[in-house]
């Protein structure tokens, strides 16, 4: 039986780095996160769960990181949007967020991305409805998800193409 | 603050220690989907230990069993409703795992969670009530099993008692001829918490003539059960509209009998008569005997 611990030493993999952390064994992923690693890209919106702003993918499943307990995730594998891209170099998901102007304050972006990554790694090829669903979970403050269902769309087909560029039509303009 | 620990569990023994450990005074934690909001209330009290069983592998997984199902309590609700044993067994049960929160939320909350935290709009409970489901508990003294309908005594309240760990959730699959639903009420479609929900089952003879009916609201009665009253009114009987409207009226009274007339009684008492025949027609939806 452990005893009482201030805290404790969490062992996993955020964005593909190993790590040891010292925690509180009261926080969440989503404290761990944001004020133990500094990647703030995740959002802290409701901390219930509601808002899907804090979504990231837990051995490669979309979850809310607010409701995590920090503790669940030793010795798993943690991908924010941070992890998304190579550095500076954007994936065709998130160029594609931009070509369709689906960023609009930006707050929900990094949840919708990464509910997004979760569909297309599971669906390659999903039809409206599928994406629909896929991002039910996740609230759009300025209402724009017209422009994100689109560009969810067009991701899919661009991660399609062997060389995941923009599609032939958008070339020639 | 008084002292935390976080437990680990590798097994449903250990997790049953450290229960004892702390009597009276910790928590147990599956995918967390409720017990977080619980504790971040503002004035919660945190317990002295969570004594986290996500890691113990004899709870997780869903796989047919002797003519039936075992759910194990860690399932997840995607798991669920994905499953093709549950989807083939109890299409009712896949369909309320797939109407529970939002995709994060499947992939995270347990059916053992849902069970255990007994709150009265949980949506995998009225299908599992209807399902005749049989429960395990396990402490240090032992293994025992009940019939789902006797564990809750009111809501957020189960029988079990501080030291048990629900290990197995096991059910009949629906006899051959059964067709099954369960629907759902909220304010939007995704995240929506259950104003009140339905799950039915029913089994017509060939002639078209209701062999066996089970009705149990969700989030309409103090402890869910099997409305008889209204399935007695439904078996021997073809279905028709009036029939199916008669039935919703009589769980509408039950329902009021039960909780008496309160404030949401005005909106609850013709809503549940109208989801409970929705439920109906669904299940009784085309040809006699086709199962779905």
């Amino acid at each position: 039986m452990s005893e009482p611990m201030a805290t404790m030493t969490l062992h996993t993999t955020v964005n593909g780095r190993a790590c040891a952390l010292e925690i509180d064994p009261r926080h969440t992923l989503l404290d761990l996160l944001r004020d133990t690693l500094g990647l703030t890209g995740t959002k802290r919106g409701c901390e219930v769960g509601e808002c899907g702003a804090c979504t990231v993918l837990l051995d490669g499943v979309a979850v809310n990181a607010c409701l995590v307990p920090a503790p669940q995730v030793e010795g798993r594998q943690i991908t924010t949007v941070e992890g998304l891209g190579a550095g500076a170099t954007l994936t065709p998901l998130q160029e594609a967020f931009l070509d369709h102007e689906a960023v609009h304050c930006g707050f929900c972006t990094p949840g919708m991305l990464m509910s997004a990554r979760d569909l297309l790694d599971h669906h390659p090829a999903p039809v409206e409805r599928d994406i629909r669903a896929a991002i039910s979970g996740n609230l759009c403050r300025c209402s724009g998800y017209v422009q994100i269902v689109e560009a969810i769309a067009e991701a899919a087909e661009r991660e399609a193409r062997p060389n995941g560029g923009p599609s032939p039509a958008k070339e020639t303009q | 603050m008084k002292p935390f620990s976080y437990v680990a569990c590798d097994s449903v023994e250990e997790a049953c220690e450290a229960l004892e450990a702390y009597p009276g005074d910790a928590r147990v934690l599956a995918g967390g989907t409720d017990l977080l909001i619980e504790l971040r209330r503002p004035g919660a009290v945190w317990p002295r230990a969570l004594v986290d069983v996500s890691r113990v592998g004899a709870l997780w997984g869903v796989e047919a069993r002797g003519g039936g199902v075992r759910v194990g309590p860690m399932a997840t609700h995607a798991e669920v409703a994905a499953s093709p044993v549950v989807r083939r067994a109890a299409g009712l049960l896949a369909a309320a795992a797939a109407a529970v929160g939002s995709p994060q939320i499947r992939n995270r909350g347990t059916v053992g969670g849902n069970v255990m935290n007994a709150a009265t709009c949980a949506d995998t409970v009225p299908p599992l009530v209807a399902l005749g489901a049989r429960l395990t508990l396990q402490s240090p003294q032992g293994r025992r099993t009940v019939a789902i309908a006797e564990l809750f005594e009111r809501p957020y309240k189960t029988r079990a008692r501080a030291d048990e760990v629900l290990t197995d959730i096991e059910f009949a699959a629906l006899p051959g001829g059964s067709r099954s639903a369960f629907v759902k009420l909220g304010r939007r479609n995704a995240l929506a918490i259950a104003r009140l929900s339905v799950a039915a089952v029913v089994r017509r003879d060939a002639a078209g003539v209701i062999a066996e009916a089970r009705l149990v609201p969700g989030a309409a009665l103090p402890v869910w059960r099997r409305v008889a009253e209204a399935e007695a009114m439904l078996v021997g009987q073809r279905p028709s509209p009036e029939l199916l409207a008669a039935a919703g009226r009589r769980v509408a009274e039950a329902m009021i009998g039960e909780t008496g007339r309160r404030w949401s009684t005005e909106y609850k008492e013709p809503v549940i008569a109208v989801l409970v025949r929705r439920a109906l027609e669904a299940c009784c939806d085309g040809p006699a005997g086709e199962a779905a």
